[in-house]
């Protein structure tokens, strides 16, 4: 019994939930103490608006990544969907709401593609959103030459209701950015974690042939993963246009490597079967504090890739041979109880 | 049709060149502008830099890994070199300081896959951030400016007035490693890697050396790639090759290298390489918009992973019903036989 209770202690400590939010909270401590004004809750929730697509992005591309899968054209996605809404708004003169839900359906659409290519004809996820990259941004493209206006200014002049989508504050204090950022994470998490839809989503990525033979549809089950990823790149590339007032077909572009690394960062295995959607959330604001915290303690922005890249291998590399040495012992363990 | 099948399936390459062959002919009979001696020449020596890259990535990706960093490692080793040359050191050493940097950025991939068994895409991910960040600390963000006219005109040396230097180095590289990778022993190793990893294990084959050695390889080429694009452009930026890994992979695929790993060859990477950057130039021969370069390069990549996937589904269903058709034969002979023995 003992015994029993000290594993379980070990293991509640050991998740790697609580090393990130340890890793976040010593994050904000050191950047706090080199620029006390980085304390402010102000400045705190407001840094979200810098890296609120990142983390809105990597909760989707988690649940794709569990079924073994991987996206990385959601960064072509935010262009395209930034590029829809202005062209309708403007050029179509359509009412900036229609515009708004159309742009959503592209990026549901867009994930469809993906994954009726990945689900249906059996291409590698790799390939698919690769092409699928090159595919949407080039659409983005163009679509900014067939607006008026010229692709290097991009379409702004938006209505202040559609700004005040991400410049607005709920209840005078939070953002609303992060306000959609927790809706979003609630809504992955309830899916990912407590529906009958989720546990399908893990065993299809635990065992795509087992799941086929206990009577789940494993091809619509991986469709539909890329479909959400793909809408929750639409969200963010509304947010970004709403934040900057503009839509330009390159948003977004540089966002593929760090969604990738807040998803594994977060603790999803690359290989499928194994993630959660705290552990994304967590560790996409471990990143985005981390640039945020980086650029006001006076290092320019380009410097950053440094530490985010030197993170990303050192907790990998940490974490695959610490599970490497442990497994046994912890098999043992579950075998004497 | 199945042999036809089996046929375009072993020689892949064949059909990317073939495809290569049609693009062009069709551009030329809308545009005879487009087939002139002088313009394929600009297309051939224009793509010196992807083949570089593919080639590179098309020895990890034979392994089954795949490398995201050469990009990076491409900006890093231009600015390097740039400034080198820039500050009157030799060519000489700019190269050998240039191609260790590559060599060591593969290495530490290599390491980080095989040693920590990181997966391929993180730990390239990781070193692309960390070495792009180099780039930023080692220009301090500027552009790398005013290198030295001899150097810049490397670039336009050329044999007979039509094959620049570096292309013609390049295709003599491309046309050794395809031999040494299809006829040498330890060049089959790579495919044999990527094709079965666990396979290659009990045949002997040093596993963890060769997929090290592949990124080592991709790091060098990248690294020369870098060498190229500072001698040809005339200047470094610090955001010089970013993209361009995706590209590199994308001509892999173009040139029939399955991401799977174990299938393909080196021809097929250039060729894919030179199909890709030629795409935006074929567009301004059709009079279309250039803008449409990467909506036409997705669906490229599309349609023939599509095509491709479809074609091996057939054959495998195929190879199956071929297994399946011999072991009803096996077991009607066995029956017919022990019919005969009762019989007697």
């Amino acid at each position: 019994m003992n015994r029993l209770s000290s594993y379980n202690w070990k293991k509640i400590l050991l998740r790697w939930e609580y090393a990130l939010v340890l890793i976040l909270i010593i994050e904000i401590l050191i950047f706090g103490a080199i620029n006390p004004r980085f304390l402010r809750v102000n400045v705190l929730l407001g840094s979200i608006n810098d890296y609120v697509s990142i983390c809105i992005i990597a909760l989707f591309g988690t649940i794709v990544m569990i079924t073994g899968g991987i996206d990385i054209s959601g960064g072509s996605i935010v262009g395209l969907t930034s590029m829809v809404l202005g062209l309708l708004w403007q050029d179509m003169s359509m009412s900036i709401w229609l515009a708004l839900a159309l742009s959503l359906f592209t990026g549901i659409l867009c994930g469809a593609l993906n994954g009726f290519l990945i689900a249906y004809i059996g291409v590698q996820a790799m390939v698919v959103t690769l092409g699928g990259m090159f595919l949407y941004h080039g659409l983005a493209v163009v679509l900014s030459s067939l607006s008026v206006s010229s692709a290097y200014e991009g379409i702004s002049g938006f209505p202040r209701e559609f700004i005040m989508i991400a410049g607005g504050k709920f209840m005078g204090i939070l953002p609303n950015p992060f306000i959609i950022f927790i809706v979003m994470a609630i809504l992955a998490f309830v899916l990912l974690h407590k529906t009958r839809y989720g546990r399908s989503v893990f065993l299809v990525g635990v065992n795509p042939n087992a799941a086929d033979y206990s009577g789940i549809n494993h091809r619509f089950i991986k469709m539909s993963t890329y479909m959400l990823s793909g809408f929750a790149a639409s969200v963010a590339g509304v947010i970004l246009t709403s934040y900057l007032g503009s839509s330009r077909a390159d948003f977004g572009n540089e966002l593929t490597m760090p969604i990738i690394t807040a998803v594994v960062l977060g603790g999803t295995a690359i290989t499928g079967g194994k993630g959660s959607i705290i552990g994304t959330a967590l560790a996409a604001i471990v990143i985005g504090i981390l640039r945020f915290g980086l650029q006001m303690s006076g290092l320019t922005t380009q410097y950053l890739d440094i530490p985010v890249g030197m993170l990303l291998v050192i907790v990998v590399a940490i974490r695959g041979t610490m599970s490497f040495m442990k497994f046994p012992k912890l098999f043992v363990k579950k075998m004497n109880n | 049709m199945n042999r036809f099948l089996l046929l375009l399936t072993n020689t892949r390459e064949l059909f990317t060149v073939g495809f290569l062959a049609i693009l062009f002919m069709v551009t030329g009979i809308i545009n005879s502008d487009f087939l002139s001696i002088g313009n394929l020449v600009l297309i051939f020596n224009g793509s010196v830099i992807y083949i570089l890259l593919a080639i590179g990535v098309s020895f990890v990706i034979l392994t089954g890994d795949i490398d995201v960093s050469v990009g990076a490692i491409l900006g890093l080793t231009a600015a390097v070199s740039a400034t080198i040359i820039r500050d009157g050191g030799s060519l000489f050493f700019a190269f050998a300081v240039t191609i260790g940097i590559g060599a060591l950025v593969g290495l530490i991939n290599g390491m980080g896959v095989t040693k920590l068994r990181i997966p391929a895409i993180i730990m390239t991910l990781g070193t692309t951030g960390i070495v792009r960040g180099s780039v930023y600390v080692y220009t301090k963000g500027k552009w790398v400016e005013n290198l030295p006219s001899d150097f810049k005109s490397y670039g336009q040396i050329s044999l007979f007035g039509l094959v620049n230097v570096f292309l013609l180095i390049t295709v003599l590289i491309v046309i050794a490693l395809h031999f040494y990778l299809k006829r040498g022993r330890s060049g089959k190793y790579y495919s044999a890697v990527g094709d079965n990893l666990n396979g290659a294990v009990l045949v002997g084959i040093p596993v963890d050396w060769i997929r090290i050695s592949a990124f080592v390889l991709s790091g060098i080429f990248a690294a020369l790639a870098g060498i190229v694009f500072a001698s040809k452009i005339g200047f470094v930026t610090p955001t010089a090759g970013s993209g361009y890994e995706m590209k590199a992979i994308a001509a892999c695929v173009l040139g029939g290298i399955s991401l799977a790993g174990g299938v393909g060859s080196v021809i097929g990477a250039m060729f894919g390489a030179i199909i890709m950057s030629s795409i935006s130039r074929i567009l301004v021969f059709l009079k279309f918009s250039s803008n449409l370069d990467h909506t036409i390069t997705g669906v490229l990549l599309l349609v023939i992973v599509v095509f491709d996937a479809l074609i091996q589904q057939q054959l495998k269903e195929k190879a199956r019903r071929e297994r399946l058709a011999a072991k009803d034969l096996r077991a009607k002979k066995a029956y017919e036989e022990q019919e005969e023995a009762t019989n007697e």
